[in-house]
């Protein structure tokens, strides 16, 4: 019960920073998932071109960004690009954060577009449309939108590893949290505090993905 | 308007056609039939040069089509397709999936398609069903839908793969109803079905494919009544 009292007490000295530092938190996910969509776009059109090079392209930037943790990509962007130009901590961390999540994308939208069934293709291809006529016009709008419900999980996952950019100093939540609990010796109570706040926007994001998956079903 | 000469295929060591020679005469309706595996789809996707042919030659309306030379899509343009599960688009409206094709092949106007589209499903017994999405209809709606859609592109030969395979017994005859009135009006087609009687009233003829060749040709009479192999008598007998 006194556990209780102390967070409440937390909670009430720290909202009004932390909700400031949320903002942060969704902005720095918004731009990443925003930059990580377009070269998820990207690189899967390479995987599934019929150009040996650009799968191969395609396939090493994948490999690599699943096959190294989060935070060391975090690191060797932030000191390779800050070397290069001078860029804020929030610009280097989405960056980071957008080329991660463009590997991850990229499957989603590679899987959806090979899960179209294949007779949609040969019935465009019987109706004279070639190949990018068909894509663009029959194969994408149907991948695109099996790709939405993923992209949610996506975003989830996202928005819980934007809290990795504390470790170059983007004032985030977790960052926020770090500050606050040094500062106040309550560690156990903010870090309670700051996982509530990130289970609140993970259910909220939650529901409305649920509502725009029932609103599929209903139009299938 | 149609003919293969010598067609070859084969899937990696299967060969699946083997020499198969076929002249299809404008406005004729020839139905193809054989048991399953015998290559009567790998026939018809050659056609449609949905598969490459490894020997032999394919003309339509008289011109020899070169997959090096000419553009497949132009060619396939002329060759309508039906197939055995619709591949209807379930993004666009039943209009759209009709007026598709002609305004972004033939770069026709919008306004145009519509006019054309709403005939055709007119045709086919769909006007009222325009604007809806094809998860609401039945099967053989769909299916007569995909035949709007082809005939959309005013092909001059139409291809059906067991257009009626997948639908359920009291919805084929909506299906071949359109497909026989098709015929009346001069369409060439080719049609791939194990319906007999649409065979024997409105095929001009019945051709019957074996381990990928043709071994019998003839008119429907004589295809079901006086069968010259063995394989088509044993065939006649399972189906009838
Ligand atoms: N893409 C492919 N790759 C490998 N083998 C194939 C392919 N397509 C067809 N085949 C094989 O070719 C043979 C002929 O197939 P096809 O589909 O043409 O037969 P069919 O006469 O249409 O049979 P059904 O009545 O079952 O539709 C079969 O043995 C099939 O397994
Ligand atoms: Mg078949």
């Amino acid at each position: 019960m006194e556990l209780l009292e102390t967070v409440w007490d937390v909670f009430l000295r720290t909202y009004p920073g932390f909700l400031e530092a949320t903002l942060i938190t969704l902005k720095i996910t918004a731009v990443a998932l925003v930059l990580g969509t377009i070269l998820g776009l990207l690189f899967a059109l390479m995987k599934i071109s019929r150009s040996k090079l650009l799968q191969t392209i395609a396939n090493l930037y994948i490999t690599v960004i699943r096959g190294t943790p989060l935070i060391v990509q975090i690191m060797f962007l932030y000191f390779g690009i800050t070397s290069l130009i001078v860029l804020s901590g929030f610009w280097a961390g989405a960056i980071a954060l957008g080329i991660h999540n463009g590997a991850y994308i990229a499957e989603i939208f590679r899987g959806a577009i090979q899960g179209i069934d294949k007779g949609q293709r040969e019935a465009s291809s019987s109706l004279g449309m070639t190949r990018s006529q068909s894509m663009r016009r029959i194969v994408f709008p149907q991948a695109l939108k099996r790709s939405i419900p993923p992209l949610g999980n996506q975003f989830i996952i996202t928005l819980k590893d934007s809290s990795l950019v504390y470790i170059i100093s983007v004032p985030e939540l977790f960052s926020m949290a770090n500050i606050e609990a040094a500062q106040s010796f309550q560690s156990l109570e903010t870090y309670l505090v700051v996982g509530v706040y990130y289970l609140v926007l993970v259910m909220i994001f939650t529901y409305l993905l649920k509502l725009y998956e029932n609103k599929l079903n209903v139009d299938k | 308007m149609l003919k293969g000469s010598n067609i070859h295929k084969s899937f990696g060591d299967l060969e699946v056609l083997k020499g198969i020679d076929l002249e299809v005469a404008p406005s004729e309706v020839v139905v193809l039939v054989g048991v399953s595996g015998s290559g009567k789809s790998t026939l018809l996707r050659c056609f449609n040069f949905l598969e490459r042919i490894n020997e032999g030659s394919i003309e339509v309306d008289g011109q020899v089509v070169d997959p090096k030379k000419h553009k497949l899509s132009n060619i396939r343009a002329e060759v309508g397709m039906v197939f055995q599960h619709f591949n209807l688009f379930p993004h666009m409206t039943v209009l759209e999936n009709v007026i598709e094709a002609p305004m972004i092949v033939k770069k026709m106007k919008k306004a145009d398609a519509i006019v054309l589209a709403k005939g055709l499903l007119d045709k086919v017994g769909l006007a009222d069903k325009a604007d809806v999405y094809p998860s609401k209809l039945s099967g053989g709606q769909k299916q007569r839908v995909a035949i709007a859609r082809s005939l959309a592109m005013e092909p001059k030969v139409l291809l059906f793969d067991e257009p009626t395979s997948a639908l359920d017994p009291e919805l084929v005859g909506e299906v071949l109803g359109v497909m026989q009135q098709l015929a009346q009006e001069g369409m060439t087609m080719v049609v791939v079905t194990h319906e007999m009687k649409f065979a024997r009233e409105v095929a001009d003829r019945v051709i019957m494919l074996d381990e990928g060749r043709i071994i019998e040709s003839a008119d429907p009479v004589t295809f079901f009544e006086n069968p010259s192999h063995e394989r088509t008598k044993q065939f006649i007998q399972l189906v009838d």
